[in-house]
C-alpha cells in the first residue's frame, strides 16, 4: 500500500499543479473561460483510451500467459477507463451546452462513438459481475477486452473520418494548433491525470489481490464445517 | 389427531400417464415409514403429493385433517417440511441470511438460525453465499431450516444421497426428533438398506402403487 | 406471520438479490440505453424529428425493457423455491405483492435514469410543468408492468421458453400503459386535462393487483 500512497501523494501534487495551469492559462477568444475544462475533458480521454488500450494488453496476456496478474490488469483498467470514458463524456456535455447550445448533438461523430465505447466497456464489466468462477470470467472478458478494444482507434479517428462539430485533434505528431500557453497546460493535466490513473490502478490491482486471497481461503471451507452437534437438535 | 397422513385409491397423473394408481397410505402420529423403490415408480410424486403440492386425480386424501385438493391445504403447509432431492435455497443469500429468511416467514425468531447453523456444524461457515456451497452444506442448511421450523410431517426424498457419515447421522436425529414430537416422517429412496435403519416401517413401491403386504 | 410482513420480507429480499446480481441496473439499464441511441442514429441528423421523438422513444424503451426488469425473477423462480414458498406458509398473494413491490422500486429507478438519457439525448422540447405528471405516470407504469410481468411469470412457470413467451404475453397487455403515459405529456402540451389518462393508469395498476392477488392461490395450483 505504501507505493500507492505515495503514488496518490504525487498524484494529488500533480493534480494542484495542473489546476493552477488550467486556471491561469489564458482564455479561448471565442469560447472564453468554458475553455479550461478542456484540461479535464482532454485528458480523461486520453486516460480513457490509454485505459482500454491497457485492458486489450492484459486480455491477450492472459489468453497467452493464463497467468492472473494480467487478468488484474485488464479488470483494473477497464473499470479506470469506463470512470475516466464518463468524466469525459460529462465534461463534453457541459462543454456543448456551453458552446454550442446543446449538450448532445447527433451530428457529431465522436459524441457518438465514445458513448458506444462507454457502454460497450460497460458491458464488459458486466460480463465479469455475472461470471463467477475466476478462470471463466479471465477467459471471457479477455475475450471481450480483445474484441471492444476496437472502439479506441475509432472513436479517437472519428472527428478525421466523419466532418463534424467536434474539432479534431489540437495536439498532434505533425505539430501542434493551439496557443501554447493552452497547449502546456493540458498537458501537464494529461501528466497529472496519468499519475492519478497509476495511483488508481495499482490501488485497485493490491484490492485484486486481497479478493483473490479471501476467495482462496475460503474455497478450504471445507475443513471449517463441523461436526454436528446431534445432542443438541432438541434444543433449537 | 387419529390420524396425520391418510390416503385413500389416490391416483394422479401427470402429462397424461398414471404415475401413482389407487394408493392407500395411513400414518399416525410418531410413526416413520419408508418407501423403496426403482427410480420412475412415482416415489417423488407421492411426496409431493403429502406436502400438498400436487392434488390427487383420483381418490382421496388428507394430510394434518386437511382435505387434499382443498383450499384448506393451505393452513397446513408450514406444518409440513419437505427435504427434496435439489437443495431449495436462494443462491444469492449467504448460508445464515437463507435461513434468517426462513425464519422470519414462518414468524419465528431470527436468533434460531444462528442456533441451527451452530447445531449442523456451519457457523463458521455462514457467511458463505448458497451459490458457491458444496451440496452437502446446502443439505445441512435445509435441515437447520428444518430444526427452525419445527414440521409435524417431515418427507424426505433421496436424503442421504450425495451426504457424509456425519450428515447421515444429523438426518437422523431430525427423524428421530419429528417422530419423537409426536410427527410422522415419510423417506423415499431406491436403497432400501438406509431406509430400513432409520425407519420402523418399510413398503415397497411398484407401478405407482404401494405394496401393503409387505 | 401476517400477510404484509412476508410481503416486506419477500421485496426485502428480493432487492437484496438485485443488489447482488445487478441484472437491472449493470445489464438491463445500459442495454436499454444503447437502445436509446440507435434512434437518433438512424434519423441522422433532423434534431427536430429527434427532438419530437424523445419522449415517445423513452416511454417505448421504458416498456419493452422494463419487461425485462419485470421478468427477471421469472428466470431464478424454479419449482424447488416456489415448493419452498409455499411449504414456509407463504401466501402466494404475499408472493405476488412483495415482488411487484420490489420490481416497481426497481423499475422506478430503472425509469429515472432512462430519463435523464432521453433528456439528455434526444433534447426534448418539454412542457411546463412536466415533472409531476411524468414522475407520476413513471411510478404508475412501474408499478403497471411489474404486476405484469409477476402474473405473466406465474403463467408461464416450468416452461422451458418461459422467457420469450411472458415478454408476448406482457407486451400487448401493456398498452393502455403506454398510452396512458404518453397521452399524459401530450395533454400536458396541449394544455389539456391530464386526468383522464392517470385514471387510465390507476385503473390498469388497481386491476392488476386485483387480478394478481385474487388469481395468486390458483396460478400458484396451476404451476404445479
Amino acid at each position: 500500500m505504501t507505493r500507492v500512497k505515495v503514488l496518490l501523494a504525487i498524484a494529488s501534487v500533480a493534480m494542484a499543479v495542473g489546476l493552477w495551469f488550467a486556471l491561469t492559462a489564458p482564455a479561448d477568444t471565442l469560447q472564453g473561460d468554458f475553455t479550461r475544462i478542456i484540461n479535464i475533458h482532454a485528458p480523461s480521454m486520453w486516460l480513457a483510451f490509454l485505459a482500454f488500450g491497457l485492458t486489450a494488453l492484459g486480455s491477450a496476456m492472459w489468453l497467452i500467459r493464463k497467468q492472473s496478474r494480467w487478468d488484474r490488469l485488464a479488470q483494473a483498467s477497464a473499470e479506470l477507463g469506463v470512470m475516466f470514458t464518463a468524466i469525459g463524456l460529462f465534461t463534453g456535455m457541459v462543454w456543448g451546452q456551453a458552446v454550442w447550445g446543446r449538450a448532445w448533438d447527433w451530428g457529431d461523430a465522436r459524441l457518438a462513438t465514445t458513448a458506444v465505447m462507454f457502454f460497450v466497456y460497460l458491458g464488459y464489466l458486466a460480463l465479469r459481475g455475472a461470471t463467477l468462477d475466476p478462470t471463466v470470467r479471465a477467459q471471457r472478458s479477455a475475450i471481450l477486452g480483445v474484441i471492444a478494444v476496437v472502439q479506441v482507434p475509432l472513436v479517437y479517428f472519428s472527428v478525421n473520418l466523419f466532418r463534424t462539430l467536434h474539432q479534431t485533434q489540437s495536439i498532434r505528431l505533425d505539430g501542434i494548433t493551439m496557443p501554447r500557453e493552452m497547449s502546456i497546460a493540458i498537458l501537464v493535466n494529461v501528466v497529472a491525470f496519468t499519475i492519478l490513473y497509476a495511483a488508481l490502478m495499482l490501488a485497485r490491482i493490491d484490492l485484486a489481490k486481497a479478493e483473490e486471497r479471501v476467495a482462496a481461503e475460503s474455497a478450504l471451507a471445507g475443513d471449517a464445517v463441523k461436526p454436528p452437534r446431534l445432542s443438541e437438535v432438541k434444543d433449537v | 389427531m387419529d390420524r396425520l397422513i391418510d390416503l385413500e385409491r389416490v391416483g394422479v397423473s401427470l402429462g397424461g400417464l398414471p404415475v401413482l394408481r389407487g394408493v392407500d397410505l395411513s400414518i399416525g402420529p410418531g410413526e416413520s415409514l419408508g418407501v423403496t423403490g426403482p427410480n420412475g415408480v412415482g416415489k417423488t410424486t407421492l411426496l409431493r403429493v403429502l406436502a400438498t403440492l400436487l392434488a390427487p386425480d383420483a381418490g382421496s386424501g388428507s394430510v394434518l385433517e386437511a382435505a387434499l385438493g382443498t383450499p384448506d391445504v393451505y393452513e397446513v403447509r408450514s406444518q409440513i417440511g419437505f427435504l427434496q432431492h435439489r437443495p431449495s435455497v436462494i443462491p444469492e443469500l449467504t448460508l445464515a441470511e437463507n435461513l434468517r429468511h426462513a425464519a422470519t416467514l414462518v414468524g419465528a425468531n431470527a436468533a434460531k438460525a444462528e442456533t441451527a447453523l451452530r447445531v449442523v456444524g456451519l457457523d463458521d461457515v455462514a457467511s458463505r453465499r448458497a451459490d458457491a456451497s458444496s451440496f452437502g452444506m446446502l443439505r445441512r442448511t435445509e435441515v437447520a431450516r428444518l430444526l427452525i421450523t419445527a414440521p409435524r410431517i417431515l418427507l424426505l426424498d433421496e436424503p442421504f444421497s450425495g451426504l457424509d457419515v456425519e450428515a447421515q447421522e444429523l438426518i437422523r436425529a431430525l427423524v428421530y426428533r419429528t417422530t419423537s414430537d409426536g410427527g410422522a416422517v415419510v423417506m423415499v429412496s431406491h436403497e432400501s438398506g438406509q431406509l430400513s435403519s432409520h425407519t420402523q416401517r418399510l413398503l415397497p413401491m411398484a407401478l405407482g402403487s404401494l405394496d401393503q403386504q409387505s | 406471520m401476517s400477510f404484509w410482513s412476508q410481503t416486506l420480507e419477500i421485496a426485502r429480499v428480493d432487492l437484496t438479490v438485485e443488489r447482488r446480481l445487478g441484472d437491472t441496473m449493470r445489464i438491463v439499464l445500459p442495454f436499454a440505453v444503447v437502445a436509446m441511441l440507435v434512434f437518433p442514429l438512424t434519423l441522422g441528423v433532423d434534431l427536430t424529428a429527434v427532438s419530437r421523438l424523445g419522449p415517445a422513444v423513452f416511454w417505448a424503451i421504458g416498456v419493452l425493457f422494463g419487461m425485462q426488469v419485470a421478468l427477471r425473477q421469472a428466470a431464478h423462480d424454479d419449482h424447488e423455491r416456489r415448493d419452498l414458498y409455499a411449504l414456509l406458509g407463504v401466501d402466494p398473494a404475499a408472493r405476488f405483492a412483495g415482488r411487484t413491490i420490489s420490481g416497481a422500486v426497481l423499475m422506478a429507478a430503472f425509469l429515472a435514469v432512462l430519463l435523464v438519457a432521453m433528456i439528455v439525448f434526444y433534447s426534448p422540447r418539454l412542457p411546463d410543468g412536466w415533472p409531476g405528471p411524468v414522475v407520476l405516470s413513471a411510478i404508475l407504469v412501474a408499478v403497471g408492468l411489474t404486476e405484469l410481468g409477476t402474473l405473466a411469470g406465474e403463467v408461464t412457470a416450468g416452461l422451458h421458453n418461459r422467457t420469450a413467451l411472458a415478454s408476448l404475453i406482457v407486451a400487448p397487455l401493456a398498452l393502455p400503459l403506454v398510452i396512458g403515459s404518453s397521452q399524459t405529456l401530450e395533454a400536458l402540451a396541449r394544455d389539456a386535462g391530464i386526468l383522464p389518462w392517470i385514471l387510465v393508469l390507476v385503473a390498469t395498476d388497481l386491476a392488476l393487483a386485483v387480478a394478481g392477488v385474487g388469481l395468486a392461490r390458483p396460478l400458484e395450483e396451476a404451476s404445479r
